[in-house]
């Protein structure tokens, strides 16, 4: 080297992040699909993985929160699709046919759950727990706690296990071999089920063969007991003699139907109620070559923007598969009385409905008085909502006792099957937490906004969502759903827009103007040292994984 | 040597004193990874020379030197013709801006190409003179405001049009020369690749957003990149001894208000009637290019919208800094 050259030193010595005045942070957060979600599945991470083809990894990561896949994907109302965001860009993505699909590759190739912790000399200390109600919260609770190595048992009263799953929703919404096959996989981690069998005190006229076991029993036998009993004593209309000629309630028609049972029915039948299990009965009736009314206090749906409680409360797209099944429904009307004639009735008197909801907010219609129109029927259903029933279980929830647990329908929640999953699930953590003194480790995630408005969309193709139409099928007058296949199923799962979870696409580390932006093996880095704070990263970011913050250092 | 990262070069590497946001040293980032540390880079005078090598600290990670403003062209090809002599293959790689391409350096590039001396020459087109002031250069678009050409009374910014330098290189008969910018990486990346894989002079024309020059938030530079590519008003062609052998489509074409309101050099023409009449001009000289290059109905599956596309794992990474094997996750990317 000459005299006269400089030996240069490297930049690197010269430290520009101190030219900062806000700063990237990188985050993953919980997307909306998640938050919104009763049993808070991670959505995005089982699409991520299907969109990779890893069938049986996405399954795990769903069955993580969810033992019924190929059951919900068939009966949940999937709020996780209107709140994804990809509905801004073209269409949310089908969340709801992924989940079917990848519950029926499960059973298609009898993928078994897995406990957790290997080692049989685990934390439990053979603490048993019962769990009371076969129901999706019962099975829920009872597969968390089994899959950590506890010893469970289910009591249920029916004589098959699945609750409103078996009882409530007819067989062509969920055909009854796939419950089967779904609790079977739950039980043969070593979960015992107790069918016919009935908890409490007192009670009268239980089918025979029944057993029945005291709280008494229930208490001393087992070290913590999860209640989840339903919400199964339907409401019943003002004054009516509920008959099996006249009157029926919805979730004894229901049930009756589901267990094969003939029934006579007359042609002509008006169904009371606007919520899922009138929608169900309506449909059902259908099948049964019956006419269908529906009378329903509410509007339609999008008739209210801003107040959603004044629309129908069953899903959207149940109420348009059953009018083009052919049933009628009559909004904004509610019955003022049966009309018979003799002992047999002819039809329901009804009226147009002023206010719906009173001043505290309760479902209370207010009728027009002059507005009585007839509806024929020779059978009315009443589905107007169902409540708790406590009889025989008083000293359980009387008493105070803390290994008492109560979840699903019967703790109040919404009356949604993926809400009695997440409550099972919430409820196993707590049992843990109480028979261990420790808190249980799962995947928790903060709540965090990932709106539209955090995505870039200039990153992503526009693609329509696989089976708009193959979604379902006409079938003789009547709507079935259908399943995707894995070239379908891989591409919508690919529409994923992964917000606010990073996966990888290199954008700011491409981007990234003064080297700042380190890539590892499996994420990204932001060396301080260096970072002007320019916001390009956060910016291009397509999923909103980067957020800027005013905060000047670390 | 710095080597904080294992999955590029970072030939112009961290603590350069480039703004917050330079669109140019990310495009010469891009660019000198792709072609990797065994390559001589000459840097004409300008903002990329300033900001990586001053106070004897060189921020480049690879053999550099710096040429005057005028002959950087001149400088490569006697580089060019050295290493020939020694019988070295190795790429030379000229990277100027604007103002040493479009006007000052012009003369010695048209000489450097008609000698027909195997060397890339990539401009970073930031649009007028930024590391002296932001000057008005030969590559100012029409009604910039830039600190020679301030709007007012009786001027409603620069009066002339960008100068077409990918025509005059073009019209040289010469091998390759295309446009590029920086929102695209995938076309950027195949247009280094192709010049890279080219015997004989190349040349690549950059747009590199400028927050200081150009006012806008300096988030927004790839923005502003892939708003000029979309609305037509910076076409992404390629050329072939003077012939257009493939352009990118323009999925959708924008209105060049979006990308005008951005940036605060075009604020003037917001603000009064004048103004309006010049959006008008400049939308019809987007219009005219979108014709001239067929970019709505060129026969290409190759789109704006298409060279967007994000997926898992990447869109595309550079020369491998470790050995093969040892990346693990390139390797995982790929399998």
């Amino acid at each position: 080297m000459s005299k006269l050259s400089i030996d240069p030193g490297s930049s690197v010595t010269n430290l520009t992040g101190s030219w900062r005045t806000q700063t990237p942070v990188m985050k993953n957060k919980w997307p909306p699909c998640g938050q919104t979600c009763p049993a808070s599945e991670d959505i995005q991470a089982w699409l991520a993985l299907a969109s990779e083809s890893q069938w049986q990894a996405a399954w795990r990561k769903l069955t993580a929160r969810n033992p019924l896949p190929a059951v919900m994907g068939r009966v949940c109302y999937h709020p996780c699709e209107s709140a994804c965001n990809r509905k801004h860009l073209d269409s949310a993505v089908n969340i709801h046919a992924m989940e079917y699909f990848l519950g029926e590759m499960a059973l298609a190739n009898g993928w078994q759950h897995q406990k957790l912790n290997d080692n049989e000399n685990n934390a439990t200390g053979g603490k048993k727990i019962a769990v009371v109600g076969a129901g999706p919260a019962g099975l829920s609770c009872a597969y968390q706690l089994a899959l950590r190595g506890y010893a469970v048992t289910i009591f249920d009263a029916a004589e098959e296990a699945g609750g409103t799953l078996w009882s409530g929703i007819p067989e062509y919404r969920l055909p009854k071999n796939i419950l089967k096959q779904e609790i079977e996989a739950i039980l043969k981690l070593g979960v015992t089920l107790v069918l016919n069998c009935t908890i409490g005190d007192i009670h009268g006229n239980a089918p025979h063969p029944h057993k029945r076991i005291s709280t008494e029993s229930l208490i001393t036998d087992y070290d913590a007991i999860f209640l989840g009993i339903g919400a199964l004593k339907p409401r019943l209309f003002q004054n009516s003699q509920y008959t099996d000629q006249h009157v029926l309630t919805g979730m004894d028609f229901l049930r009756r139907v589901n267990q094969g049972e003939e029934l006579s029915l007359p042609k002509r039948v008006a169904v009371i109620g606007g919520g899922n299990t009138a929608i169900d009965v309506a449909r059902c009736l259908r099948r049964l070559d019956c006419d269908v009314t529906v009378v329903c206090a509410q509007d339609p749906h999008g008739a209210h923007l801003a107040h959603p409680g004044a629309e129908i409360p069953a899903s959207e797209l149940e109420v348009t598969q059953a009018q083009r099944e052919g049933v009628e429904i009559i909004y904004r009307t509610a019955v003022s009385r049966l009309v018979y004639s003799g002992k047999h009735l002819n039809g329901v008197e009804t009226c147009r409905v002023d206010k719906i909801h009173d001043r505290h907010g309760n479902f209370n219609p207010v009728l027009f008085e002059g507005t009585e129109t007839f509806i024929a029927a020779n059978l009315v259903i009443f589905a107007i909502g169902q409540e708790v029933d406590w009889c025989g279980l008083e000293r359980l929830i009387d008493s105070g006792l803390s290994k008492v647990f109560i979840g699903g329908d019967a703790a109040g929640n919404p009356r949604f099957a993926a809400t009695a999953i997440g409550s099972g699930f919430e409820n196993a953590m707590s049992i843990i937490d109480y028979l261990s003194g420790q808190k249980p480790y799962f995947d928790t995630h903060k709540k965090a906004e990932v709106t539209y408005k955090n995505l870039n969309l200039s990153y992503y193709a526009q693609s329509h969502r696989q089976t708009e139409n193959a979604g379902e099928k006409e079938n003789s007058g009547f709507v079935d759903t259908i399943s995707l296949n894995e070239s379908t199923a891989c591409k919508e799962a690919l529409r994923c827009l992964s917000c606010g979870v990073c996966f990888y696409c290199d954008n700011c580390w491409h981007f990234c103007p003064d080297a700042a932006i380190i890539k590892q093996a499996d994420n990204y880095t932001i060396d301080y040292d260096f970072c002007k704070g320019c916001g390009i990263c956060a910016q291009e970011c397509p999923c909103g994984y980067i957020d800027m913050h005013t905060v000047l250092h670390e | 040597m710095d080597r904080r990262d294992r999955f590029r070069h970072n030939i112009l590497t961290s603590g350069h004193s480039a703004c917050s946001g330079c669109g140019e040293a990310m495009a010469s980032r891009m660019v000198t990874d792709l072609i990797g540390p065994d390559a001589i880079y000459i840097g004409a005078t300008g903002c990329l020379q300033v900001f990586s090598s001053h106070n004897q600290r060189s921020a480049w990670q690879a053999p550099w030197m710096h040429s005057v403003f005028s002959n950087a062209a001149a400088v490569a090809a006697g580089v060019e013709a050295s290493l020939q002599a020694r019988g070295k293959k190795i790429p030379v790689v000229v990277q100027a801006g604007d103002g040493g391409t479009f006007d000052i350096g012009l003369q010695c590039l048209s000489g450097m190409i008609e000698r027909g001396h195997n060397v890339l020459f990539v401009c970073y087109d930031n649009e007028a003179y930024m590391n002296t002031g932001v000057q008005r250069s030969g590559s100012t678009p029409h009604a910039v405001r830039t600190s020679t050409s301030p709007p007012g009374r009786v001027s409603e910014g620069k009066h002339h049009v960008k100068k077409d330098l990918i025509s005059i290189i073009a019209a040289h008969h010469m091998p390759y020369a295309a446009t590029a910018t920086v929102a695209y990486f995938p076309d950027l990346k195949a247009k280094v690749e192709k010049a890279l894989s080219i015997d004989g002079p190349k040349f690549l024309q950059i747009l590199s957003p400028c927050p200081l020059g150009w006012n806008h938030d300096a988030a927004l530079s790839v923005q502003v990149s892939r708003l000029a590519v979309e609305t037509g008003l910076f076409p992404l062609v390629e050329l072939e001894h003077g012939e257009v052998s493939r352009v990118m489509r323009l999925s959708t074409q924008k209105p060049v208000e979006d990308y005008l309101k951005l940036q605060g050099r075009f604020l003037h023409l917001f603000n009064d009637k004048q103004g309006k009449t010049q959006i008008r001009h400049i939308q019809a000289l987007a219009d005219t290019r979108i014709r001239r290059y067929g970019l709505l109905d060129a026969d290409t599956n190759w789109t704006s919208a298409s060279a967007s596309i994000v997926q898992r794992g990447g869109r595309g990474t550079y020369l491998p800094v470790v050995p093969a094997g040892m990346s693990d996750h390139n390797a995982k990317a790929q399998g």
